[in-house]
């Protein structure tokens, strides 16, 4: 069955590093949803979040081969209970400020932020899990969204590393 | 202080290399400058890149060491990339070195520039660009460790001609460590468990064995385990000379090509060991039908090839040959003396077969392995010729053997045949090549008569494509596209690089032939003008099941009885 799986990796920054995995994906057509790079709390070292689509398999697969590359350093596959998941979004609504009351409305119920606005725009500024930051999305939908940015996940194990 | 260029001569020489191929350029010449204060090492000045990749390659899988090539940036390092592929899909441990542009320079489309790294992620084990000398000891040593430890494979190191001058104190590290590489040890005790029960229990066994074996000395494990546990013994075309082919638990290859008895074992054997195989598509054809009766059991030190193909029902993740250490001493020893007459009743049924009157590739090769009594180097290029060797030249010893498997690259057969002949030179060293391979690599001869390589050449001119000319023929309704081959006048051209030249199109000549070029000093080419229209059989069309083997329709009617 074909549906989301967290992998979390450590690797090493070296020349090439992010291309290396980006073209491991590629060239055994694994499809990434989403791919996320930052520093760690280890000088010299990334760690990365990494969605892909497929089925179990597919998942073995990708950990298999991306403990390979020899930059990784570890892989951790993520399970839904015992991982911690949060993307950021920001999405522009293109409203008045005169019909901007729901759209407060709804910041507040979903602990949003509204950073900055401009006479023909509100900013709001939303983390969380992805079904969360789905439904802001789709509660914001009838104000006229301009545009979004969505991070994409990062993630952690809350309970593997004890 | 030392240079970045006297820096790569100390790695090579730290690492034993004695022979490297290469071809020099504008970035490269701080290195090539550095080269004349080291006789210790050799340098053979190939005359194209590629063929220096191949010959580092053909180097490495007979020492089972590490083949060294170098070229200059742009389009030397292009010119590398096939043959990193090759080295790649067959898991050869090679460092290929290029040079770069100077630091600085890089990513501003300078002359030559070309980004190699790029270019060879997904074709190399690792690879780097080295920008600061003072990192250039630890890489080199990394590169070599790499390629040469777990899963073997080519490196790549990229190195910007000012680093080559830069200059450094940076040691060599003494060990080489680096964090989240693991070199897997013993497989766990319970999988070796259960392959013991499963042996135990089995009545049909068989081991596939391959390239694994040779990359980890387990030659001798692998005859002990057949012997005690009476198991007929499977070559994957890369494993061949991994187990002696006249002993009699050897079936020889299986797959596309393989040997009828060998493909049919597999098909209806109760357990498949794979052993050091990836399981391939050549070799297990639709993998839905393969091995139906068979418990299929998995020994591979990268755990990412377990389960990747075929789904084996368990499986031994770990060094092979502390795997087999441990397994051989506590197997049971056994006889199937059933099952192996019934495999040995399908060999006589379905021999390899040589038509006699007429003048067949089959024909030399067969001659060839009688002269040689299988003890040859033997290299082949890419073709149907690659797979009547593999299947009439009884290769009887480890590391003798060498043909590309998994990227088929034509134009490999003679130079990685030099290589090898660099490496042990008081060895016999035979390529054996088509006329469409041999056209992509031979301006070699030149490098071979210059630097004396004493390879014998078998040339088998049938003046097609052949294995394309064999595919049209059978599956394209013998509509012929493009696969009529010329060929120049080989004997002008022998003569022309100074090459000893024979050409033999008759069966009567082939006696004095082979007798002829083995006992010339020097590289010979042997140009046999054989049957122009001769397939490969037994075949498994591409993805299809196993089971359906297409035997040779020219097998004597008594023998053909069975062709499905
Ligand atoms: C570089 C490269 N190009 C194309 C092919 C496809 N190919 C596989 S076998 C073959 C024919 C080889 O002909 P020849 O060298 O004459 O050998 P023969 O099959 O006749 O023995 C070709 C074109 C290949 N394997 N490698
Ligand atoms: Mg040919």
């Amino acid at each position: 069955m074909s549906q989301h799986h967290t992998i979390t990796a450590l690797v090493q920054n070296e020349a090439g590093t992010i291309n290396r995995l980006v073209s491991m994906f590629r060239r055994r057509g694994i499809s990434l949803a989403s791919f996320n790079a930052g520093d760690c709390e280890q000088d010299g070292y990334s760690r990365l979040t990494m969605v892909v689509d497929g089925d179990e398999t597919l998942l073995h697969q990708t950990v298999r081969q991306l403990e390979k590359l020899i930059d990784v350093v570890e892989v951790e596959d993520l399970s839904q209970e015992h991982s911690l998941s949060r993307e950021l979004a920001l999405i522009r609504v293109d409203c008045e400020e005169s019909q901007r009351t729901p759209v407060y409305n709804l910041v507040n119920e979903f602990y949003a932020k509204t950073p900055r606005s401009t006479p023909q725009s509100l900013f709001v500024e939303f983390a969380g899990a992805t079904p969360e930051v789905e439904r802001l999305l789709t509660a914001l939908e009838p104000y006229s969204i301009g545009e979004i940015v969505r991070t994409g996940v990062v993630a952690m194990g809350t309970e593997s590393n004890l | 202080m030392r240079s970045g260029a006297r820096i790569v001569m100390e790695a090579l020489v730290r690492e034993g290399v004695d022979t490297i191929f290469g071809y020099p350029g504008g970035v490269v010449l701080p290195l090539y400058d550095e080269m004349l204060n080291w006789p210790q090492v050799k340098h053979i000045l190939v005359r194209h890149e590629q063929g220096a990749a191949h010959m580092a390659d053909g180097y490495a899988r007979v020492t089972n060491g590490v083949g060294v090539c170098l070229a200059t940036s742009g389009p030397g390092a292009t010119n590398l990339v096939t043959g990193i592929a090759n080295a790649m899909m067959d898991s050869i441990p090679l460092v290929a070195i290029t040079g770069n542009v100077n630091s600085w320079a890089i990513g501003k489309d300078a002359f030559q520039e070309t980004d190699i790294q790029g270019i060879t992620i997904p074709i190399t084990k690792h690879n780097y660009l080295v920008t600061n000398v003072d990192d250039l000891p630890g890489v080199l040593a990394e590169a070599f460790y790499l390629a040469n430890t777990g899963r073997k494979g080519p490196v790549l190191v990229d190195i910007p001609k000012d680093v080559f001058i830069a200059k450094t104190d940076a040691p060599f590290p003494t060990v080489v460590a680096r964090r989240g590489y693991t070199i897997p040890g013993a497989p766990p005790k319970s999988q070796i468990d259960e392959v013991i029960k499963l042996i135990a229990e089995s009545e049909r066994p068989v081991i596939i064995a391959g390239q694994g074996i040779l990359a980890s000395g387990s030659s001798d494990l692998l005859k002990e385990l057949a012997e005690k546990a009476h198991i007929p013994v499977i070559n994957s075309l890369l494993g061949l000379g991994n187990f002696p082919r006249t002993h009699e638990l050897s079936l020889g290859m299986m797959g596309m090509h393989g040997e009828a008895a060998a493909t049919m074992a597999v098909q209806e054997a109760d357990l498949v060991m794979g052993v050091g195989i990836r399981f391939d598509d050549r070799l297990t054809g639709d993998t839905k039908t393969f091995a139906p009766k068979a418990k299929i059991v998995h020994f591979d030190l990268d755990p990412s090839e377990v389960g990747k193909t075929v789904s084996p029902i368990a499986w031994v993740v770990g060094d092979l040959k502390l795997a087999l250490e441990s397994l051989v001493p506590q197997v049971e020893p056994k006889r199937h003396d059933a099952w192996v007459s019934q495999v040995k009743n399908w060999q006589a049924r379905y021999p390899l077969h040589v038509p006699e009157g007429k003048f067949l590739s089959r024909t030399v090769l067969r001659a060839l392995n009688e002269h040689t009594q299988g003890t040859a180097i033997v290299a082949t290029d890419v073709g149907q010729h690659q797979m009547w060797t593999a299947q009439f030249y009884k290769i009887q010893q480890p590391y003798n053997w060498i043909s590309s498997g998994g990227l088929g690259t034509m134009g490999f057969g003679f130079p990685a045949a030099m290589g090898a002949k660099c490496a042990r030179p008081d060895d016999e060293v035979w390529a054996v090549v088509g006329d469409g391979g041999f056209q992509m690599t031979l301006q070699e001869l030149q490098t071979a008569v210059e630097y004396g390589i004493n390879v014998k050449i078998c040339l088998l001119n049938n003046g097609y494509l052949g294995m394309v000319r064999q595919w049209q023929e059978l599956f394209y309704d013998n509509r012929y596209s493009h696969v009529a081959m010329g060929s120049p006048d080989y004997g002008k051209l022998a003569d022309a690089y100074g090459v000893r030249f024979f050409r033999c199109s008759r069966t009567e000549d082939l006696e004095e032939t082979l007798k002829e070029a083995r006992e010339h000093k020097g590289p010979v080419l042997c140009e046999f003008v054989v049957e122009m229209e001769e397939n490969v059989y037994p075949m498994v069309p591409a993805g299809t099941n196993n089971s359906n083997v297409i035997m040779d329709p020219e097998l004597p009617k008594q023998t053909a009885g069975a062709n499905k």
